[in-house]
């Protein structure tokens, strides 16, 4: 590395300063990622477009972008034909949980299986991203049945219990624990006499805060948008979300105008637990960047 | 292996049957099920069946009964969810709507559902139905596993203004002799193409496909449950004349509900539209105000008559009240209910009695130009003679096969290359 | 694959871990509390990751085993009387013209999602991780589209990519072009469902990447400037190496995922809730088809078959892209 002295053009260093995080954000920068945002953003707002006007703007050839006043109306007869707030309390109840314990277990086992010895280490390690593989969507039926057995059909467990710990948790937290958990400092918490458990709470933990933030909204979100598994094991009055608004695509003709209104409504909690945890996503990255 | 794998469905569907009624007591606040001679009903619909204040009147008159109404939008995941738990043995309602695209599958399934001319009351006869939907609901051997809800009769929708551009007659009665066979409906065709600019003469060549195909004496499979798709030429004939017909310009291409599909209705891409009873609000809803008067229905469908969609009612064997379900769904199929749900949802009824009362008779449709929409489709529904044997599979040769093989002429595929596959598509599903 | 899913430096590493995890020799005479502790790290490790075998066993493991079973028989979704036929499933499969052209479609739709996707999504991540103004705005902002409900999602590519009213074909006439039709072209409807898949899944993985980027000691960084070298030469030796175990991760659930894609394929269809994938399954994907096997078809025994070849076909796939990516990203740091 000391060799290197390519003649790097002034402007993209001078532009970086310093090089890696530590560099400055250029106008060019910024004009790509306002062109992302938008991209992103932009089937929202189209979604709230149709929400807040009628059908009839999906088969226009160049739509309109300004709203019209009919959200609210629209988003009045999406709670009225579907036990929304119900549904809205399952959900944040059956995303929570799953979030909350996808991380810790997946951190929990992330960090064995990256930073400790153990007989059959690899192999189960091999294992746990094979089961990635599997497609699910043949599982539906063995797995209803299993429901059945333990007599979870119908109730709020069958959606829960099967997300507590996925392989992808594990998998993303291993990945990122062994790069950012120092092994000197598993050691120097050893040598004070710290249990294995305490090791895990003090010096991993704090390290893989910001893949635990990011892994908890993914969870959140991936349940939250998760439709083919709860429409089949819970039924239309013990719905989550996502199956409480499938209700409103009923009929030969779809009143999209209903349907996106009630995605809309739906939306929101999503994006308040995504700003709340991104903001734990970023404060966890700046205390890495002071501990260095 | 046989009796291995039944006892675990028996085990199955004994242990699901004590955890729904356990479900049951913790789920609705507390009420003592089984105790005070209380019974819990579950029901199961989709989209809507205009049953919801029905169901509180049987409460009402029934104290011991206690229901409840799980409602799903879509037919699709509707139908998947069905045959999951069939599948898996447990979790069906007491009472399942069947959609009439799947009533063959369910019909090849008749063990797992109760005969209802011997667990329903002995007052329900075949008499309350027209003929042909009650034999619809009949398995093979002879029991009945459906009563019927409602039904799709067939009439022809027209653009009355496009109709009168072209040349072509506009009025309800003097556009009757263009519907009245196919020929003369695909000759009809070719004097509109040729006289217009940029409009089909239909929507899309499956729907006219699949409404000439539902004319036969039989499905795609004989009562023998052998693929008639090779054997029958008039399957063939009938491929020739719409391809022949997409060939000439007379298809807009679109697939039926699609997005496009309503765009079309929007922009006025297709003049005649074959309309079951339902399709009325739906053309109504996609061409929107700004076609107001443009559209117009008679009570004429070429080559006869036909039926498209509506839907029965099923007790599973799963259910732990049979006798009781059975009576309900009894209740709500009487033509009375049935008229209550046509006042509620525009669910076209096929009881007897509820096709000749003066309430449905006078129904009209402002949209339609104020046409008497009761009593055409009525008549319409009294055209329709007997019933199409459908073999297990029929619904997804129709959908799955036909349909898609019809698009792909429409996008360019040469016909007979798509009728290859479909002649090997249909093999794979009668495997 | 057993070897390591590690960084390259394990060597070092796994002596650290030897001491770490009671490689030790104890001392003669051992404590009680010495006793415990050795415990500790010997059994502990076990503790850790059993949550995720026990959930596993139950919802995984089978289902799994339990659609093998299947696999051996001509068994429909409700049979009350399956019989045995071995591995007549699998002969059927590969002699069956449709699953061929299933993978192919699988296999198209994978690469023209996948290699896009991950390279804008670490120049998206390098971005993101320089000095900007309210950080969480600009993260927030591209994950966005992983919150979209699938329902918006249908509704509005099929709106975008209509074959003749969709926004995109207006656009290519506004320009002169010829009108694609998204729907009956295999490529272009291919090309359509990866815009799709690319949209839902980019700023995912850039914060994925992001958050590996962001535990980069920036020591490292430091010493590379006072060595003189450049940002470019800066991220392909520094940054890319140090990458490693995330892109692993990126490459694996990326293939993994691509290999089996199904909402996107099925919202796409214009036919609403169909599992054609298109009129002449130009765009059906082999877990489409598995999935139309199952629940429309019925035919539970084959549709095991597909889930079964479908499995082996990803692990395979998985290993080789595992191996690719660990030599690519190695090269950095061995110069």
């Amino acid at each position: 590395m000391t060799t290197i002295g390519l003649p790097f053009p002034r402007r993209a260093r001078a532009g970086n300063g310093a090089g890696g995080r530590l560099g400055r954000a250029s106008f060019w920068i910024y004009g790509l990622l306002i062109a992302f945002v938008l991209g992103s953003a932009f089937p929202f707002y189209w979604s709230f477009l149709v929400a807040s006007r009628d059908n009839s703007m999906l088969t226009e050839r160049i739509p309109p972008l300004i709203p019209g006043g009919n959200f609210l109306a629209n988003a009045q007869r999406a709670f009225e034909l579907s036990p929304f707030w119900k549904a809205l309390g399952n959900s944040v109840l059956v995303s929570s949980t799953v979030a909350f314990s996808t991380v810790f277990f997946s951190t929990l086992a992330g960090f064995a299986f990256a930073k400790l010895r153990f007989r059959g280490r690899n192999v189960l390690f091999v294992f746990v991203v094979a089961t990635l593989a599997v497609p699910t969507q043949l599982g539906i039926i063995p797995l209803y049945m299993a429901m059945s057995e333990f007599g979870w059909a119908n109730q709020l467990q069958a959606v829960i219990v099967p997300n507590l710990v996925t392989a992808i948790g594990v998998f993303w937290m291993r990945q990122y624990t062994v790069q950012a958990v120092p092994y000197e400092l598993i050691e120097a918490a050893r040598v004070d006499g710290c249990s294995m458990i305490r090791v895990f709470w003090h010096v991993c933990l704090p390290a893989v805060r910001p893949a635990a933030a990011f892994l908890a909204m993914f969870t959140f979100m991936t349940s939250w948008n998760d439709f083919l598994w709860p429409l089949v094991v819970l039924n239309a009055d013990n719905p989550t979300i996502q199956v409480a608004l499938e209700k409103l695509q009923s009929g030969y003709f779809v009143d999209y105008s209903l349907v996106l209104a009630g995605t809309t409504l739906a939306t929101i909690p999503v994006l308040i637990v995504f700003i709340v945890l991104g903001r734990q996503f970023v404060a966890g990255i700046m205390q890495g960047a002071v501990k260095g | 292996m046989r009796q291995q794998r039944r006892r675990v469905f028996t085990r199955t569907a004994a242990l699901a049957g004590a955890t729904m009624l356990v479900a049951a007591c913790g789920g609705s606040g507390g009420d003592s099920a089984e105790n005070g001679g209380q019974i819990e009903l579950t029901i199961g619909t989709f989209t809507e069946f205009g049953y919801e204040k029905l169901l509180t009147e049987y409460e009402a008159a029934h104290p011991n009964i206690k229901i409840t109404h799980h409602k799903t939008g879509e037919g699709g995941p509707y139908h998947q969810t069905l045959f999951t738990k069939l599948g898996s043995g447990s979790g069906l309602d007491d009472v399942q709507a069947v959609e009439e695209g799947h009533i063959s599958d369910v019909l090849a399934k008749s063990s797992l559902f109760h005969n209802l001319e011997e667990i329903g009351p002995k007052n329900v006869t075949a008499d309350r139905w027209l003929d042909w939907k009650y034999q619809a609901g009949k398995a093979k051997d002879g029991s009945l596993i459906g009563y019927g809800t409602d039904i799709g009769p067939l009439a022809m929708c027209y653009r009355k203004d496009l109709f009168k551009a072209a040349g072509l007659p506009s009025d309800p009665e003097a556009v009757k002799p263009l519907f009245e066979t196919w020929d003369s409906y695909f000759a009809a065709g070719d004097k509109f193409v040729r006289a217009t600019d940029k409009v089909a003469w239909f929507d899309s060549s499956a729907q006219i496909f699949n409404a000439m195909q539902n004319q036969l004496d039989v499905g795609y499979f004989n009562r023998d449950d052998k693929l008639t798709i090779e054997t029958n030429p008039r399957i063939r004939q009938n491929w020739q004349q719409v391809t022949a017909a997409v060939d000439r310009g007379q298809s807009a291409g679109l697939v039926a509900f699609s997005n496009e599909w309503t765009s079309g209705f929007k922009s006025g891409s297709f003049a005649t539209k074959t309309c079951p009873s339902w399709m009325l609000g739906v053309v109504e809803e996609s061409a929107g105000p700004g076609n107001n008067g443009n559209w117009a229905v008679t009570d004429a469908f070429p080559g006869g008559g036909g039926n498209w969609g509506g839907s029965f009612l099923t007790v599973p064997q799963q259910s732990e009240h049979p006798e009781e379900a059975a009576a309900l769904a009894a209740w709500l199929t009487a033509p009375e209910q049935q008229m209550k749900a046509f006042l509620a949802k525009g669910t076209f009824p096929s009881q007897v009695k509820a096709l000749e009362s003066k309430e449905l008779l006078d129904t009209t449709s402002e949209y339609f130009g104020g046409v008497k929409m009761g009593q055409l489709f009525a008549d319409q529904a009294r055209k329709v003679t007997e019933a199409q044997y459908k073999g297990p599979g029929d619904g997804k040769i129709q959908e799955n096969v036909i349909a898609p093989a019809l698009a792909s002429v429409e996008q360019g595929t040469p016909p007979q290359q798509a009728w290859d596959k479909v002649v090997a598509d249909a093999e794979k599903i009668a495997r | 694959m057993t070897a390591d899913l590690d960084t390259a430096s394990s060597g070092k590493q796994e002596s650290a871990a030897q001491r770490v995890s009671g490689g030790r020799v104890p001392p003669p005479g051992i404590s009680f509390r010495d006793r415990l502790s050795r415990w500790d790290f010997k059994y502990s490790p076990y503790l850790y990751v059993a949550p995720f075998f026990i959930i596993f066993g139950i919802v995984g493991l089978f289902p799994l085993l339990y659609t093998a079973y299947v696999s051996l028989f001509d068994w429909e979704l409700i049979e009350d009387s399956p019989s045995f036929v071995g591995l007549e499933n699998y002969v059927l499969l590969f002699s069956d013209p449709q699953f061929w052209r299933t993978l192919v479609n699988t296999v198209s739709i994978f690469l023209l999602s996948s290699i896009p996707q991950i390279i804008i999504a670490i120049l998206l991540a390098a971005m993101l991780n320089t000095r900007l103004r309210g950080p969480t705005g600009w993260r927030v902002g591209i994950l966005m589209p992983y919150v979209a409900s699938l329902v918006a999602l249908g509704i509005i590519f099929a709106n975008l990519f209509g074959p003749k009213f969709g926004l995109v074909n207006g656009i290519l006439e506004t320009f002169g072009l010829e009108r694609i039709d998204w729907q009956a072209n295999r490529f272009a409807s291919h090309v359509a469902i990866a815009v799709m898949v690319n949209w839902r899944w980019t700023g995912y993985n850039a914060l994925i990447v992001l958050a590996a980027m962001h535990a980069i000691p920036k020591e490292l960084y430091e010493a590379a400037i006072v060595d003189g070298a450049g940002a470019i030469r800066r991220f392909f030796s520094i940054t890319l190496p140090l990458l490693r175990p995330t892109l692993i991760f990126v490459v694996v659930t990326s293939t993994i995922g691509g290999l089996q894609i199904f909402t996107e394929p099925k919202l796409f269809d214009a036919m609403p809730g169909s599992n054609n994938g298109g009129s002449t399954n130009q765009f059906q994907t082999i877990t489409l088809y598995m999935y139309q096997s199952a629940f429309e078809d019925q035919d539970f025994g084959y549709a095991s078959a597909i889930a079964w070849a479908l499995f082996v076909i990803i692990i395979l796939v998985a290993l080789i892209n595992f191996a690719l990516t660990r030599r690519l990203a190695s090269t950095g740091e061995e110069q």
